[in-house]
């Protein structure tokens, strides 16, 4: 069985939860007998060097089976391209390599309507979309949440986009749900990392019975990093982008207000980068909160901005902190920091709603507090210094997380069409 | 008070006339007369100087000295200017300026070019309200401004010009100018434009299209014709995917601005079985989206395998005309016009339209729309009539009355499944939006009436012309969705072409309308089809 995997972006050219795993999928698939992946994914202007005169599919540093697909004129409004020879590359391609499933990780630099060109050039293969978002159902970057008030979306309609989006009128969203629907009917199976996501897909319109949850899974990397024995569990930390969503402000209020109460025995680190994607309110919040900070005595600081990491640092940063604070203001689909924390045996402590309400258990394996709420977070870091034994039993509650094996285990099943609508593949 | 009589010549005295008039009494003793007389009968009488000793008057009567009882000074020059005067290479012509003309109108204003001159005439001109110019009539509200346009066809010389404004009273003002030499296209765009944002006394819709109403529309129309004719005369044209020697349908989109419609309408039509048996024919009035637009075609092609033919214009050729163009490139005895933001409504839309063809019988199907719906899910369109409407004014104390027809739609915002709109039934006109007609029926109507400019009133104006040749339009229902208006942007010039439209659309039919069409329910013997279930 041949597979194409269609990746937004290469892990290793640009880094993303999506492309990371397409990789390992394609990674694992090459340990499966009698099938045969190929990978292909985006590049775009971010590297320009990578661009070929007049080639539009290159292959990717001498690997066998992994190749780049150069994209062009890609309209963000559309969700899609205009070049006519970058189709036709695609066409050619899907002619060379004869995949019996054409599995598409994301849509984003090839365009929504490869879809349908997958199809039209393949009809007897199997059409595989991943969802890593609600991209197709929200304009507003897949996040559903609504920019009127923050709140989570749980319908989208033509109206109640315009409102989010206003410099669009309604009927552009009508338009973009017919017209990203019409693709999508190209599709065989849907699959999701996070089963909540299903029923937001059916209450949009799709098939709930294309739908199959398979999780996402990766290698694991390392052993736990030891904690220090009998020390108070008071330093927390937060990976990931210092974008709105991921509520990076929720936790510094919440340290606002663990200060105006007295209580300043905790550390919080925060690893991560491109605040310059976050909206300008949102950065000058997190500037002037850090930069107010840093003009504190030594002694007297409670947050630490450690910047950026790389994955090879990632045991150093998690060996720092004893809990990991996910608060994001979204959906949050699967969030891969949440793997991550528990590979290094942290609990943790986030939001709760959507993939993590779905995967963090409260008072089992980690906590939850209210969404957006820096309050009820506050409450949350407060006990979790305080109460004598929650770390280690928390910790202890850490079930494996899903790796690799388990996730190829569940998409084998989507290729082969045994998979259970709505359940996990692998089950 | 009455009028006296001229006093006679024999009335004459010679020392009343030289104390009433000094300097021809300077003039005598300077030798130029030799009497007073002598200048009375040269150049007195004529001059209407004064003869009469004070005191000798009669009391309370008008006496006249001179025949005419004007006087021997010339009228002074009026307040006023030219703006400017434009002058496009098809021999548009478009002026505009203002006057003070609220005692003594405007009776002509004369340009002066090196080998040829033209004349506007006053009552010809459109009037139109200049608050920078109306402190010289603070106290009569008046339009002072005014703008012209005459079609000439024929080239000119541009250049230097001199200008007269004559008033009724002979007063000239008398100017020197440089005459702008534009582009047709921008100068149709100017006038067009000027004519909707122009600040009028009144309703302003209704003084606009009045004050075109003795000759600039008229002049508007024909400008327009040429630019049309111009346009529509050597497009590029290409064909995508495959050609069959027939089909069921061709499927005619006019496109302008918006290209995105093309790749939408073919994703979604592409989704419909039996839509295999439609080509599609996309008419472009953009040539500025060519280059875009045959790359998208190209890709619609790869993706979605409809047949289609593009066909990009030179220039904006107008809803009509560009198309009859692709109409004359349909390879089908079945045109369907169709607005580039008409989408289907359900996937059996392309089935229902033939199968309504094959079980309906011809004058039924002559010329047929269909109910089209908002993205809101609200009824915008099952069918359309007239209603006129009539706009006193009251500018210079006169009155006037301006009416125009006014096209409504059945069913606009209505629940979606509102029987009495949505049943079969012949009614009075369909949208453009869509029409579905017998391509040997359009052709006898002499497809659509390429008079109008950009577009507007073209649909009704052949769904009047079908009603006057015998075959009502009818209503079937084959839904769509129409996200209205949103097919192109609108601009100040479209605004100012569809009042000239709804002009041209009330000159055309509002006698054949008045008489039996008017209303939801007009009582037109082929409207009063049975009623189908």
């Amino acid at each position: 069985m041949k597979v194409l995997i269609v990746s937004l972006y290469h892990p290793e050219l640009v880094r993303g939860g999506a492309q990371q795993i397409a990789f390992e999928l394609f990674e694992g698939l090459k340990q499966v007998p009698g099938v045969e992946p190929v990978l292909l994914a985006s590049v775009d202007q971010t590297t320009p060097a990578l661009y070929k005169s007049g080639a539009r599919i290159t292959g990717f540093d001498g690997r066998p089976g992994e190749f780049l697909f150069l994209t062009q004129e890609y309209d963000y409004v559309w969700e899609k391209s205009t070049d006519v020879r970058l189709a036709e590359a695609f066409i050619e391609f899907l002619a060379l390599i004869q995949p019996d499933v054409v599995h598409f990780h994301h849509f984003l630099t090839f365009g929504i309507d490869y879809l349908s060109l997958a199809r039209r050039a393949l009809p007897e293969a199997k059409i595989v979309f991943t969802a890593h978002e609600f991209l197709t159902i929200c304009a507003a970057n897949g996040h559903m949440v609504r920019r009127t008030d923050q709140s989570l979306c749980t319908r989208a309609s033509a109206m109640r986009c315009h409102q989010c989006r206003p410099e669009h009128p309604p009927e552009h969203y009508f338009m973009r749900e017919m017209w990203m629907k019409a693709h999508l009917a190209a599709v065989d199976v849907f699959t999701t990392p996070s089963r909540f996501m299903i029923p937001h897909y059916a209450a949009w319109g799709l098939d709930p019975a294309k739908f199959v949850h398979v999780t996402n899974g990766q290698q694991p990397r390392q052993a736990h990093p030891a904690a220090p024995a009998g020390a108070p569990r008071n330093r927390f930390g937060f990976f990931g982008q210092l974008v709105d969503v991921k509520g990076l402000h929720v936790l510094l209020r919440a340290v606002v207000l663990l200060r105006a109460e007295g209580f300043t025995d905790f550390t919080v680190e925060i690893n991560g980068d491109n605040i310059q994607f976050a909206t300008s309110e949102r950065r000058q919040e997190i500037e002037e909160f850090l930069a107010a900070e840093a003009e504190l005595p030594l002694a007297e600081r409670n947050v630490v901005f450690n910047g950026s990491y790389h994955h090879d640092q990632l045991a150093g940063r998690m060996a720092r902190v004893d809990w990991v604070v996910v608060p994001s203001i979204w959906w949050e689909i699967f969030c891969l920091v949440v793997s991550e924390a528990w590979s290094f045996g942290r609990p943790v402590i986030a939001s709760d709603v959507g993939g993590l309400a779905e995967r963090v258990t409260h008072d089992a394996d980690g906590l939850l507090f209210e969404l957006g709420d820096a309050r009820a977070l506050a409450e949350t870091m407060r006990r979790a210094c305080a109460e004598a034994g929650l770390w280690d039993r928390l910790a202890a509650g850490i079930k494996p997380t899903p790796g690799r094996a388990e996730m190829v285990e569940g998409f084998l099943a989507v290729y082969a069409g045994t998979a259970a609508p709505g359940r996990l593949a692998a089950e | 008070m009455s009028n006296g009589p001229m006093p006679e010549p024999g009335g004459f005295d010679e020392e009343v006339y030289l104390r009433l008039n000094p300097d021809v009494l300077m003039a005598v003793a300077a030798g130029k007369f030799r009497t007073g007389r002598e200048h009375y009968e040269r150049f007195g009488r004529t001059e209407g100087r004064p003869i009469i000793a004070p005191g000798a008057l009669p009391p309370d009567k008008v006496v006249m000295i001179s025949p005419t009882g004007q006087g021997h000074e010339k009228p002074r020059p009026p307040a006023g200017a030219v703006d400017g005067v434009k002058l496009s290479g098809a021999g548009g012509i478009y002026i505009t300026g203002w006057v003070n003309d609220a005692l003594d109108r405007l009776d002509c204003i004369d340009l002066y070019f090196s080998g040829w001159s033209i004349s506007f005439s006053g009552a010809n001109l459109a009037r139109v309200r200049r608050p920078d110019a109306e402190i010289h009539t603070a106290i009569v509200p008046h339009p002072c401004g005014f703008w012209g346009f005459i079609h000439a066809a024929r080239r000119l010389s541009s250049g230097m010009c001199s200008a007269v404004l004559r008033l009724k009273s002979g007063a000239e003002l008398h100017l020197m100018l440089t005459v702008e030499a534009v582009d047709d296209q921008e100068l149709r765009n100017i006038a067009l434009a000027g004519l909707a944002q122009a600040a009028y006394f009144g309703n302003p819709y209704f003084a606009a299209v009045a004050s075109i109403d003795s000759a600039i529309g008229s002049q508007l129309v024909d400008f327009n014709q040429t630019l049309t004719r111009r346009a529509v005369n050597g497009p590029y044209i290409e064909r995508f995917g495959h050609t069959r020697a027939a089909y069921k349908g061709s499927i005619i989109v006019c496109l302008y601005g918006r290209p995105e419609y093309m790749f939408l309408q073919q994703a979604l039509f592409s989704r419909l079985p039996g839509i295999q048996d439609y080509e599609f024919i996309y008419v472009c009035n953009s040539p500025e989206l060519a280059e875009l637009l045959l790359k998208e075609a190209r890709r619609c092609a790869l993706i979605y395998g409809l047949d289609m033919t593009l066909i990009v214009l030179a220039a904006n050729a107008g809803f009509g005309a560009a198309n009859n163009l692709a109409a004359r490139h349909a390879r089908s005895k079945r045109l369907l016009i169709m607005n580039p933001d008409v989408f289907p409504y359900d996937t059996a839309w392309a089935e229902r339209h033939s199968a309504v063809l094959e079980a309906l019988p011809p004058e039924r199907t002559a010329l047929f729309g269909v109910p089209l719906y908002y993205d809101d899910g609200s009824l915008m369109h099952a069918g359309m009539y007239f209603e006129m409407d009539t706009s006193p004014s009251f500018t210079g104390g006169r009155r006037q009355e301006t009416s125009l027809l006014r096209v409504e739609h059945y069913g606009k915002g209505a629940p979606p499944g509102t029987p009495r709109f949505l049943h079969p039934r012949p009614v009075p006109a369909v949208t453009g939006a869509f029409i579905s007609v017998d391509q040997g029926w359009f052709d006898t109507l002499g497809g659509f009436t390429e008079d109008y400019i950009f577009g507007h009133y073209e649909d009704a104006d052949l769904c009047l012309k079908s009603l006057e040749a015998g075959r009502a339009p009818w209503l079937h229902d084959v839904r769509l969705y129409h996200l209205e208006g949103k097919g192109s942007t609108r601009q100040p010039a479209h605004e100012g072409g569809s009042a000239v439209n709804r002009w041209l659309f009330t000159r055309s039919w509002g006698e054949m309308v008045t008489e039996g069409l008017l209303g939801p329910a007009p009582l037109h013997p082929l409207l009063a089809a049975e009623e189908v279930a």
